[in-house]
């Protein structure tokens, strides 16, 4: 009875395990494969760099040997049953020609016609690129033809200095608003925390005319310096803007960690001839690293994947952050079936978050405890 | 409280200032803007006229796709909602257990979670595929076969079937949410059973209580505080909802695929209805904040103490 419980506890969960698991390997799989093995071998594994070819298709040396024979013998002179596996191989590849494509069942009735046909498909086989690519094929592509190098490095650069800027502004505000009670302290909490509350599309129609007009401003005070403001599309705006929209979260965060520390430490530093700044910077900030530290993750996650707000205030192409140019990149690749490029795109845009995700797991499970027991 | 020294005044304005201003003018302000806005009439370049209620009037007449986003919204939310934290629920309730290689189990079924929304999307896409790699079709085509020789009867699916068209879409997206949201809501309800005293369930099974009753009457009172929170925490992200319908409609959603904040982006950007769009927002935040309350003035009220 107990043993069977077991057995069953186990096999929900690593149901569920599978279902959850699987799909990330099965991208993980495909973005090593090529786009034309999608198309020959659904469920084969990837090529891996000198791996066994998949099932029908050709050899770039026996595409050669083919062409090489074509050319210096006359097609009836090939073995027959070399041009019959020829014949049936590229009629599988080829999709887009319908004389190609009836080459494999015309063969046994003439085949006079057949050698003008199988030279074509020949030629046409080997122009095409090869359909066995090594194993990082993808990757180059997305990486560099497809820009996720420049999208990798705007969302790192974005969300770095987003981050820092949220954890710099929102410990100050929430060290302030924790230890120092004054007329108002409470209701300037509430004041932060209440934007918790608010949806981000209340915002977008707002924020963007908002930034037009700053920009405006902005450049031209700035104009005598031969500068120019900018707010929509450019990083600096939506930094600003992350900045702003991670505050509410971080400072209600911080504000319970501060609160959370013992107070005579603070006295005791002042007695020490510290002033309020140094008490801060050097007895306080090192103390809340750890809450330091999960609204960190939380906020890495959130901006990191932000989508809508990208969305709406970047324009130009090179710009854009992962998640916006995974969107639009999928949208390109469905058109032209690129399938390979949309796995290899998948994994750069979710293998950073995972990474950081594995390392410090435990100091989210644990603010997510501290919310939920709190809360 | 004591007087504060110069210095100390000076201090506090110092610190609070840059997260004020920031805050006050890319948050709170923009809201109060939108809010003004939802009673204009406004195509963003010129004058903006006043118009009271007529924007609120027209979500409710018009051609009522206001009406269908919300339900589609409130669809969302029923379905995949309940099912993410009934699935949620149990697995926590298992996980609680001694059970070799939980912590295991745990990350694993974050890891969803951590992944941006665009890209669940992406992944979906490919696997609702209705090419020949499209896991999904493949696999209900395994069924069907496998149903065709044992004679059971299935209904004719015509394979590959096009989840993602988008008169499907939000009935696809329902497992992709309880796919992706499980393991968040698991690892909340995991930390609330922690706090559970094992005496109870000692208790409990000295009594005789099966499993089932020891959930129903220990686990599942003493867990509604952070029942509701996780309700809410749902409905709030399930009424923004926006990210996976805009990549699987390629930025271009209609009537069977709309939801409020897919509706309100193309009032915005490609009909330049700021009044309509900014009403949409403000019925969202009420909805929002009209839930939220209620749910945690019940809890208040009805709260258990053991």
């Amino acid at each position: 009875m107990e043993r069977a419980r077991k057995i069953l506890i186990y096999g929900f969960l690593i149901g569920w395990l599978f279902a959850v698991a699987l799909p990330m390997g099965w991208v993980l799989l495909n973005s090593l494969r090529s786009s034309q093995e999608f198309v020959q071998n659904p469920f084969g594994m990837p090529w891996l760099i000198g791996g066994i070819p998949a099932d029908g298709l050709l050899e770039h040396d026996e595409i050669e040997e083919a062409l090489r024979l074509s050319e210096v013998t006359p097609l009836d002179s090939i073995p027959h049953k070399k041009l019959a596996w020829l014949a049936e191989h590229f009629e599988e590849i080829d999709t887009d020609n319908n004389g190609a494509l009836n080459a494999g069942t015309e063969f046994g009735d003439s085949p006079s016609t057949l050698d003008a046909k199988m030279i074509a498909i020949i030629e046409k086989a080997a122009s095409r690129p090869l359909a066995r690519s090594n194993a990082v094929e993808n990757y180059r592509k997305a990486w560099v033809e497809s820009h996720f190098s420049r999208f990798f490095f705007n969302s790192l650069w974005v969300t770095f200095w987003s981050l820092l800027g949220t954890l710099s502004l929102a410990s100050m505000a929430a060290y302030v608003l924790a230890r120092f009670e004054f007329r108002g302290s409470h209701v300037l909490f509430l004041f932060f925390v209440s934007g918790m509350m608010i949806p981000a599309q209340l915002l977008l129609t707002p924020v963007f005319f908002e930034f037009s007009w700053f920009s405006e401003v902005g450049t031209q005070l700035l104009q005598p310096f031969g500068l120019r403001f900018q707010l929509y599309d450019s990083h600096f705006g939506l930094i600003i803007l992350y900045i702003a929209l991670s505050l509410p979260f971080t400072i209600l965060v911080l504000t319970g960690f501060f609160k959370s520390l013992p107070g005579a430490l603070r006295e005791a530093a002042i007695l020490d001839g510290c002033n309020e700044y140094r008490v801060f910077w050097h007895v306080m900030l090192p103390l809340a690293k750890p809450g330091l530290i999960t609204a960190g993750i939380f906020n890495f996650l959130g901006i990191w994947n932000e989508y809508i707000f990208a969305l709406v205030f970047v324009n130009t192409p090179e710009l854009k952050t992962l998640p916006l140019g995974l969107a639009s990149v999928s949208i390109q690749a469905q058109y032209k079936t690129d399938f390979g490029l949309m796995f290899a795109g998948l994994v750069i845009v979710v293998v950073p978050t995972l990474l950081v995700y594995v390392l410090l797991q435990r100091r989210l499970t644990e603010g997510i405890t501290m919310g939920a027991l709190k809360g | 409280m004591s007087a504060r020294s110069k210095e100390e005044r000076r201090f506090i304005i110092v610190f609070l200032a840059p997260a004020f201003i920031l805050f006050t003018t890319f948050v709170f302000l923009p809201a109060m803007r939108a809010l003004l806005y939802s009673f204009q009439k406004w195509d963003g370049l010129g004058t903006p006229e006043w118009v009271g209620l007529a924007n609120f009037v027209r979500l409710l007449r018009d051609d009522n796709i206001f009406l269908v986003a919300l339900g589609h919204n409130l669809l969302l939310f029923g379905i995949a909602g309940g099912l993410t934290i009934a699935l949620s629920l149990f697995f926590a309730s298992l996980l609680s257990q001694k059970i070799r290689g939980a912590s295991l189990f745990r990350i694993v079924f974050f890891f969803p979670n951590v992944i941006a929304m665009v890209a669940v999307a992406l992944l979906w896409i490919l696997l609702y595929s209705t090419t020949d790699f499209g896991v999904i079709n493949a696999l209900l085509g395994r069924v069907e076969s496998a149903a065709v020789v044992v004679g059971l009867p299935l209904p004719d699916l015509d394979l590959p079937f096009p989840f993602l068209q988008s008169k499907y879409l939000i009935a696809s997206i329902i497992p992709m949410i309880v796919w992706s949201a499980t393991g968040f809501y698991m690892v909340l309800f995991l930390a609330g059973m922690g706090g559970i005293p094992k005496s109870y369930y000692e208790a409990a099974r000295l009594e005789g209580a099966t499993a089932w009753q020891q959930f129903w009457h220990i686990t599942f009172p003493l867990l509604r505080e952070i029942l509701v929170v996780a309700v809410v925490f749902m409905m709030i992200s399930l009424m923004k909802y926006f990210d996976p319908i805009w990549v699987m409609e390629n930025e271009a959603p209609n009537r069977e695929s709309h939801v409020l904040a897919t509706l309100l982006y193309q009032k915005v950007f490609t009909e330049y209805d700021m009044g309509y769009a900014s009403a949409v927002a403000v019925l969202l935040f009420l909805i929002v904040l009209g839930a939220s309350a209620f749910s945690f003035a019940w809890s208040r009220k009805e709260r258990i103490e053991y």
